[in-house]
């Protein structure tokens, strides 16, 4: 697999054009144009766009490009929260054969300089005037080839005085007035697209080093469709996504996981998007949408079970006794459908019909998971203890693994044999295999990426000689069939007396817990296991008042004796669940709440291990 | 197969809708489908009213629905502008003399320009009355109202909360003196006069157009007796008076009068003209008294001036504490509970007065609540004078104090916000939130 951008080559005229996102988008337009593609809420009514009219807002974007003088290969950054304007202009892209490049709304100013620098983007979409900031910073000739930023927020732009900048209104006119002058620019780009043409960059989040681009072609987008979306046999109803389906969208779409699970589902399959408000906001949008698919990373799914813990330890007595019984039970239901693949026993499929009328449907509902015919968890590794209560109220999370750099396409589990605590079993077809040497998972097919952008000597160390791609990911086999994932490679802690322990399980069974946000075990070459823990403001907060506790700020709780026992009390039971070897000695509350901005999360919400320890270098010298 | 997805709103209609869900719009058609099912005299449904009620219970019930005409002028006055007023026995007054004066039997137009005549105080024989049909006489009877209504809502909207409540209580003294003053339309302080009939005529035609006096077939369809005909009639024009209520309440005049209500200072200061709003507040609330005065006159038959007094001013405070300020549905159980709980009770007290000597547990208790001359029973039988015992006309007082004074230390949102309690615990059911 090469990696050069050589592989863009001149637009072919004529033909029918490699099968594209916009193609796809396109296709919907044609065959459906009066379902619903996309809902934004606005002022309290969520606003809905047909196929039709997403269709022409994409054509007249795509011709806005062209308009601005975006040639086959120019990058096309995007720096937004999820909105319909991101899905346009991403998808306009690909119509016109750009590559666009996605930035995190997080991202700081010197990350998006960076970003900006390397990806050598020429147009860029700041959807308002806080992102627009972060790139007034950058001096003009560090992003020389940057010729326009689009903005779509109109407020605080009134005095700025750029000539780079261009309204989100004004944009689309340049791209009306370019559509009746030249008709059929866009599709005759269309029709000349090719598989190999790349279509996005995907920034890996780097938890070490500056990231780096991942390429992702169409010919990797449409594998995962095929693999990721329409794979029926993950369903467990056999359907594959259709219109009938909807799906809230919530995770920064520049992830390539919130991308599959979103904009290519609606692609592929035709659900009707929904943009929640904003992460905030998801609880009550999901209450709202009531999404029939449903993807969350493991931070979203621990918050929505202590969301419910703590909902019903402010019930009323009455409904509290309901609620202990309804818990039993789910806990009951969870263990017989863990050991049970995920499908119910005779006595699981009583107890579930007695408790669904009683507790679960509305708590379902309240979730806002009651039509929820597939819900996903990804991205990172999740506790087993949140599957199985999910699993136990009648919601089952299949979780599934992959990356950027395979489109995500590795593992996922399938109903009827779920393994907790595994990743599930390979897709049919593909290539993964684990090292026999280093434990590493590598893959191989469709989905490999095209390379990173502009670094090739970091392509090469991510290819095995056979041109297998290297996860980074240390895996082992259950059962022969699910793999389980260790750690990542790098993670692993190895300590003084020389045990090779996976840092990542012990920190996912303390983030069960509702009390505890982050977790860092620390001990590479140390005697002994410690721990640098994030308590949860919220639940911790709450926990406080019951217990007349008072506080002012999050440092101040930290530093609380109750607290420090109450996270003691946590980290007890983990130890409980582990060799003693792999037993937490101490630990510290980390004083502050962990940031993007300050360098110690990733965009993604991942520690970043090294910052970590360089921030707080005292308090883990202090453990020893 | 999609789903039903109730907190989905792609438009501020769905907000606003009357009836949002299924739930509400089948609860509201089948309690009037069984209300009018009871009406026709089916054979359980028509039971229950007449366990409480006695057989002729379709009467005390018909006698409601023009009270409830008033009372939702009431609460678009108090409960939607917040404009405490005692006067609104004063409009239904008004309401009713426009009707009788112009459907009324009567002299003519000349006994209605007052003091015609010199010895025109005393001469009971010329009474005011123009024999025109209901389609004049009824909405000129709202527009009465609503003419006098303005006329005195440019003081009345310059006092709020006690004082608005005080100065009118000075129209319904005004309205007294008025009845006294004025029999030709009035007619005897005492006695009233006759109202017109509840019937639909094109002129002064023989055979009515729609009979509502005499029992017999309708359009030719169903047998109805006169009872009847009243209710289906009175029923209707509640159900309509309600409609337009709730139409007012989500439209923009509502969103202004609840603007005022909740802080009138910050209202004027978001754009809504408070004078302007407030007149219109008390413009509706008097078109609603108009309405209500002249079809409960008319369905009475013969009013007295003194009816029109403080006391009915109270029944509908006592309406909207107990049912639950604010809202059409808590008016209408206050209506029902206010109303009828004294025709129940009444009937409870003859049923008791019946079962006297009669031994056993019920003349037992009949012993000690009723009094028969020497004992100490607290309910008196005979309409007695002012004094221990209390006749239950009396007793009916006492009971809506206390009600009124309990309602507003417990629940201050009445029956409606009992109500709305059972609804929110099951509601958040897992969860108490």
């Amino acid at each position: 697999m090469s990696v050069t951008e050589e592989r863009v080559s001149p637009s072919s005229m004529g033909g029918q054009g490699a099968k594209t996102v916009a193609s796809l988008a396109k296709g919907w337009a044609d065959r459906s144009p009066k379902h619903v593609a996309m809902r934004e809420k606005d002022f309290g009514i969520w606003l809905e766009a047909d196929w039709a009219e997403t269709w022409d807002r994409i054509e007249i974007a795509a011709h806005g490009l062209l308009a601005l003088g975006i040639d086959v290969g120019d990058r096309v950054s995007i720096h937004a929260e999820d909105r319909p304007e991101w899905v346009i202009l991403d998808i306009a892209t690909v119509a016109v054969r750009g590559i666009t490049v996605g930035l995190y709304p997080t991202n700081p100013a010197a990350e998006v300089e960076y970003l900006l620098q390397d990806s050598g983007s020429k147009v860029h979409l700041a959807e308002d005037q806080e992102q627009y900031d972060k790139v007034d910073e950058i001096d003009p000739s560090n992003i020389a080839e940057m010729s326009t930023i689009i903005y779509v927020e109109e407020r605080g732009f009134a005095s700025t005085n750029d000539q780079r900048l261009l309204s989100w209104s004004d944009f689309l006119d340049k791209g009306r007035e370019h559509r009746k002058n030249n008709p059929g620019a866009v599709a005759q780009r269309m029709a000349a697209a090719e598989d190999d043409d790349v279509m996005t960059l995907v920034y890996t989040s780097g938890t070490t080093g500056p990231p780096k681009g991942a390429m992702l072609t169409n010919k990797n987008s449409m594998f995962a469709m095929e693999k990721i979306i329409d794979e029926t046999s993950a369903y467990p109803d056999g359907k594959a996504p259709n219109q009938n389906d909807q799906i809230l969208t919530y995770l920064p779409l520049c992830h390539v996981a919130e991308r599959i699970f979103s904009t290519w589902t609606m692609l592929a399959g035709g659900p009707t998007l929904n943009f929640a408000e904003s992460i905030e906001t998801v609880p009550q949008n999901l209450r709202e949408i009531q999404p029939t698919l449903f993807f969350a990373v493991p931070r979203i799914w621990e918050r929505l079970h202590a969301g419910t813990i703590i909902r019903g330890g402010d019930a009323s007595r009455f409904k509290k006794i309901w609620l202990n019984a309804g818990m039993k039970a789910a806990n009951s239901i969870g263990e017989a459908k863990v050991a049970n693949g995920g499908s119910h026993t005779a006595k699981s499929r009583i107890l579930h019909a007695i408790f669904y009328p009683l507790i679960f449907r509305a708590m379902q509902e309240k979730i806002g998971l009651r039509h929820c015919r597939r819900a996903a968890s990804g991205a990172a590794p999740i506790a087993p203890e949140v599957l199985a209560f999910f699993m136990g109220i009648g919601i089952e999370v299949y979780e599934l693994y992959g990356m950027t750099e395979n489109s995500a396409v590795a593992t996922c589990n399938f109903p009827g044999r779920l393994k907790l605590g595994t990743v599930g079993e390979a897709y049919a077809g593909i290539g993964l295999r684990i090292d026999d040497e280093t434990g590493e998972i590598q893959t191989s097919h469709d989905g490999v990426f095209a390379g990173y952008w502009n670094k090739p000597e970091k392509t090469a160390e991510t290819m095995t000689d056979d041109g297998w791609l290297r996860t980074g990911d240390v895996g082992e086999w259950v059962d022969g069939t699910h793999v389980k994932i260790v750690d990542r490679m790098k993670d692993i802690i190895i300590t003084s007396g020389g045990k090779n322990i996976s840092p990542s399980e012990i920190e996912n069974t303390l983030k069960a817990s509702p009390f505890i946000k982050e977790a860092m075990v620390v001990g590479d070459g140390r005697k002994y296991l410690t721990a640098l823990i994030g308590i949860e403001m919220d639940t911790v907060g709450d926990w406080a008042l019951r217990q007349d506790l008072s506080y002012t700020t999050y440092r101040d709780l930290t530093t609380k004796p109750e607290v420090q026992e109450l996270v003691q009390g946590v980290v007890n039971d983990c130890n409980e669940k582990f060799a003693r070897v792999e037993g937490l000695k101490k630990f510290q509350l980390i004083p502050k709440e962990l940031d993007h901005e300050d360098g110690e999360l990733t965009a993604t919400q991942k520690l970043k291990r090294s910052a970590m320890i360089e921030h707080f270098g005292d308090l883990v010298e202090s453990m020893y | 197969m999609a789903y039903r997805r109730p907190l989905l709103r792609t438009a501020y209609e769905q907000d606003a809708a009357m009836l949002p869900t299924w739930f509400q719009r089948g609860a509201f058609f089948l309690l009037i489908f069984t209300f009018c099912l009871a009406a026709l005299g089916a054979p359980f449904l028509s039971g229950i009213p007449s366990f409480f009620l006695g057989g002729t219970w379709i009467n005390p019930v018909t006698n409601i629905f023009p009270l409830g005409i008033a009372a939702l002028g009431f609460l678009i006055l108090v409960g939607f502008t917040g404009q405490v007023s005692i006067g609104h026995a004063f409009f239904m007054g008004v309401g009713a003399y426009v009707a009788v004066s112009l459907g009324g039997n009567g002299d003519g137009w000349k006994a209605c320009v007052p003091f015609h005549d010199e010895v025109g105080l005393l001469d009971q024989a010329a009474q005011c009355g123009m024999g025109l049909p209901m389609w004049v006489w009824l909405p000129m009877a709202g527009i009465g109202a609503t003419l006098v209504g303005i006329l005195v809502s440019p003081a009345a909207v310059r006092v709020r909360g006690l004082y608005l409540a005080i100065a009118t209580i000075g129209l319904i003294f005004i309205g007294l003196h008025l009845g006294r003053m004025l029999p030709e339309y009035a007619g005897d302080f005492e006695s009233g006069r006759r109202w017109p009939e509840l019937q639909f005529k094109w002129w002064q035609e023989e055979t009515p157009l729609i009979d509502m006096t005499s029992d017999g077939k309708w359009f030719g369809l169903i047998h109805l007796t006169e009872e009847q005909k009243q209710f289906f009639f009175l029923l209707g024009m509640l159900l309509i008076f309600g409609v337009i209520t709730k139409n007012i309440a989500r439209s923009r005049t509502g969103r202004a009068l609840q603007a005022i209500r909740d802080r009138d200072i910050a209202a004027e200061v978001m754009g809504v003209p408070e004078f302007k709003y407030k007149l219109i507040g008390f413009a509706i609330s008097s078109f609603y008294a108009g309405i209500g005065g002249a079809l409960f006159a008319s369905y009475n038959g013969r009013v007295a001036p003194v009816q029109w007094s403080l006391l009915l001013s109270v029944d509908f405070i006592a309406i909207l504490l107990i049912g639950g300020i604010g809202t059409i549905a808590g008016t209408m159980l206050g209506l029902v509970f206010v109303e009828l709980t004294p025709e129940v009770v009444k009937k409870f007290t003859e049923w008791l007065a019946d079962q006297l000597g009669n031994g056993g547990l019920t003349g037992w208790v009949a012993d000690v609540l009723l009094t028969q001359g020497g004992d100490f029973g607290p309910i008196a039988v005979t309409p007695a004078a002012p004094g221990w015992p209390m006749s239950v006309f009396l007793w009916n007082f006492v009971i809506f104090g206390v009600l009124i004074v309990v309602f507003m230390i417990f629940e201050p949102q009445g029956l409606y916000g009992i109500w709305l309690r059972i609804r929110n615990y099951w509601k958040g059911w897992p969860f108490s939130y």
